[in-house]
């Protein structure tokens, strides 16, 4: 049994009465001590009364023990999805059975995971459950961010009718479920291998070569087979035979690079750039892994987490779990991690890094390295400058002074042959995309 | 404009495109993937509300009186307020009834002062105030109101008083029975009127919280019947133990007299036992007895028969 504050209030008074009226030899204040004193005495009595014993285990076992059905609350909790993305919601359905043969007022509250929003329904009721009856509550939470989360205990109280005492259990019933990184619909990454990988059901990159996509028109040459003469534009060449050229069919391997160390989370919980990151992350992931192309995924904080490259739409949720429980925490240089991953990948292959680019002198030398060894690299970099400044946590000057010397580092980097885009909060992916690419 | 153009030879399909935007060719997807960007909003939770604490808040960690917005009352809170301003009235009464100005600190001085006066019109004036806050309080759901009402209707019994109950109304009988009871009523008014009071607060709550959907309660009716229920049967049962606690002085005696009659009217007669003391002495014989009640786990064991037989 729990003491309100109201209950300690009262319970000081009368006390403080008692004895100034024992003192000042005072019967009024004697009496209203007393009277106050048998008044929480008789609210103690009943919430004690009102005993819920509760249990979390599930009817079908309560039923072979006496002692729980006694007085028992039971609960049972239902979810419409254990993984779902981010801005989705989920459907909750809690049973709750009162398994003695007396009706009680309880107040239940079913905990859910903070940064979730009840978007319909309640999961907090207050309610009378009559003996030996059951009833049935129903909420729909709204999954603003990615991450692991658990729905659960469920809280029951009981307290008396003037709230002065409360007895208090909690059901150990927990749901988990998986956020993962809401996705954009992407239509051209403009991002393409150098680097042949001839698989079956291949895919375009930037070479021309046998393929479906059309590439250039070049002058006829002998041994050109008759149907990829292009006859309009040969007529407008003054006479000059002109061929179509196709982009060579391949498999690319795709390696995105998550900065997801302690510094990627500057800014408000549901916008920073590791929350921005992995949403590009899962987008562009979907968009590779649906053209076929491998994809790997390293995501680097106070450890190197890496998932190989592998295609399919297994590889999709495995990439995106992995992106789900991206964690903010330590300061892992880049070069650190590209210096691990870079034998294992074929050279030319496209690398994405997403990274806020601060707090890091290495990324030079790591984007150095990596052009060295001819890797497409392409940096997309939320900018935590803004998102700090939106939120007003950052003056005028100072942002001007940080922003400054970003653009001097993502000119550096531009000097390197790397394609870098300051990606502002704003901007759609596919926007932020292009303008990596100078489009 | 556009309603007023009138064509002519409408052909029958014309309700079609009422109210509809048509066009030549299909939107171009570049151009507006070059307007499109997502919410610009800057969302709530990126501006951090800034509150800086005064020095009682530093000092106790916190506000000492919670400062609540309401949504307007629905009917339970205003029936609340009406019985918490009901039995604020009579409180008052009884209160300025039962509560001699002589043997209070403001009486003594003004006494001193030579303002014989002035004792009583402070002794009003802190009547009044409880009064006027507790309402101003009720209505208004104002916490500090109330707590100064509380403050101020409790101050104003204290005093340094002969061992006997003193009125300061001539027009109270002089029964020993009927005094005492005017006193236990007085005490169980006051008592009513924090819980009621208090209650206006907490039902305002809860209300609030139900028409923000943060909670939902189911049977609303049986849930106010219970306290309804719980607020006519409390009070009886305090001011029931109260009044046997400041009758011991006839209850022991009458005790005793079943074994011995000469010990009975000495114990009738005795001084101490008609004062405070024997009050304490009653609350001590009763508080002793629900201590037991207690400890044997007795609302457990009632629980359990209860449950058993129901």
């Amino acid at each position: 049994m729990a003491w309100s504050r109201k209950s300690a209030m009262f319970a000081s008074l009368a006390i403080a009465l008692y004895l100034l009226g024992l003192v000042l030899r005072n019967q009024q204040l004697v009496t209203v001590a007393v009277v106050l004193l048998s008044f929480l005495t008789w609210a103690a009595f009943m919430s004690n009364h009102a005993d819920v014993s509760s249990s979390g285990r599930r009817v079908e076992d309560a039923d072979s023990d006496e002692g729980i059905q006694l007085n028992s609350i039971v609960a049972l909790r239902k979810i419409s999805s254990a993984r779902i993305f981010e801005d989705g919601e989920i459907e909750v359905t809690l049973r709750l059975q009162n398994r003695s043969n007396l009706s009680k007022i309880i107040e239940v509250r079913d905990r859910v995971p903070e940064v979730m929003r009840i978007k319909k329904g309640a999961n907090y009721v207050l309610m009378e459950l009559g003996p030996q009856r059951e009833t049935t509550i129903s909420y729909t939470i709204e999954t603003p961010l990615r991450g692991f989360y658990t729905i659960g205990p469920v809280c029951v109280r009981v307290q008396d009718a003037f709230g002065l005492f409360h007895n208090e259990r909690e059901i150990n019933l927990y749901d988990d479920f998986l956020v993962f990184p809401k996705m954009e619909d992407i239509k051209d990454a403009l991002i393409k291998s150098r680097v042949p990988k001839i698989f079956t059901g291949a895919v375009n990159i930037r070479n021309p070569g046998e393929g479906s996509n059309f590439y250039n028109l070049r002058e006829y040459v002998p041994g050109d087979p008759m149907k990829k003469v292009n006859w309009s534009a040969t007529a407008r060449s003054g006479g000059k035979m002109m061929v179509n050229e196709y982009e060579r069919d391949a498999v690319s391997d795709i390696i995105l690079i998550i900065d997801s160390r302690g510094v990627s989370e500057t800014g408000p919980v549901s916008r920073n750039s590791l929350v921005y990151s992995t949403r590009a992350a899962a987008s562009l992931s979907q968009y590779f892994l649906s053209r076929r192309d491998s994809v790997g995924l390293v995501v680097y904080s106070d450890e190197i987490v890496s998932v190989d490259r592998d295609t399919g739409k297994k590889q999709l949720y495995v990439l995106l779990t992995k992106l789900a429980g991206a964690m903010a925490k330590g300061n892992t240089p880049l070069k650190v991690v590209t210096n691990r991953i870079m034998p294992h990948i074929n050279r030319g292959s496209p690398i994405i890094i997403l990274s806020p680019l601060e707090d890091d002198p290495t990324i030079v030398d790591a984007v150095r390295d990596l052009r060295a060894r001819n890797f497409d690299v392409t940096v997309l970099s939320p900018s935590s400058l803004e998102f700090e400044f939106d939120a007003r946590r950052l003056d005028r000057t100072g942002y001007e002074v940080l922003k400054t010397e970003r653009d001097i580092l993502m000119s550096e980097l531009r000097g390197l042959g790397a394609f870098v885009m300051d990606w502002e909060p704003d901007m759609l992916l596919n926007t932020a995309l292009a303008g990596a690419r100078g489009f | 404009m556009a309603d007023d153009v009138k064509v002519e030879g409408a052909s029958d399909t014309a309700h079609l495109y009422e109210g509809k935007k048509v066009r030549s060719s299909a939107p171009s997807r570049r151009k507006a993937a070059g307007r499109l960007k997502s919410n610009t909003e800057i969302p709530a939770d990126a501006i951090p509300e800034v509150h800086v604490p005064s020095f009682i808040e530093s000092f106790f960690g916190g506000p000492v009186v919670a400062k609540d917005k309401f949504l307007p009352p629905d009917r339970m809170v205003s029936s609340l307020q009406m019985g918490s301003a009901g039995s604020l009235l009579i409180l008052s009464f009884l209160t300025f009834m039962i509560t001699p100005v002589s043997g209070t600190a403001w009486f003594a001085a003004s006494n001193a002062l030579g303002l014989g006066v002035a004792a009583g019109v402070f002794h009003l004036l802190l009547i009044a105030i409880g009064l006027v806050g507790g309402v101003y309080g009720t209505f208004q759901r104002d916490r500090r109101a109330m707590l100064i009402s509380y403050v101020a209707l409790i101050l104003v019994t204290i005093r340094f008083a002969g061992s006997t109950v003193e009125f300061r109304l001539d027009v109270v009988p002089e029964s020993e029975i009927v005094q005492k009871f005017i006193l236990i009523l007085y005490a169980v008014f006051l008592v009513m009127y924090m819980e009621l009071s208090s209650g206006v607060i907490r039902f305002s709550m809860l209300d609030t919280s139900i028409r923000m959907n943060e909670v939902y309660v189911m049977g609303v009716n049986k849930i106010t019947r219970k306290y309804h229920m719980s607020l006519a049967l409390a009070p009886a049962i305090a001011g029931a133990v109260a009044l046997m606690t400041l009758l011991i002085n006839l209850i022991i005696p009458a005790i005793v007299g079943i074994f011995d009659d000469v010990s009975a009217l000495r114990l009738k007669e005795s001084v101490e036992l008609t004062s405070v003391y024997g009050v304490a002495l009653g609350t001590v014989i009763v508080f002793v007895v629900i201590a037991a009640m207690f400890a044997i786990n007795l609302p457990l064991r009632v629980q359990q028969m209860r449950e058993r037989n129901a």
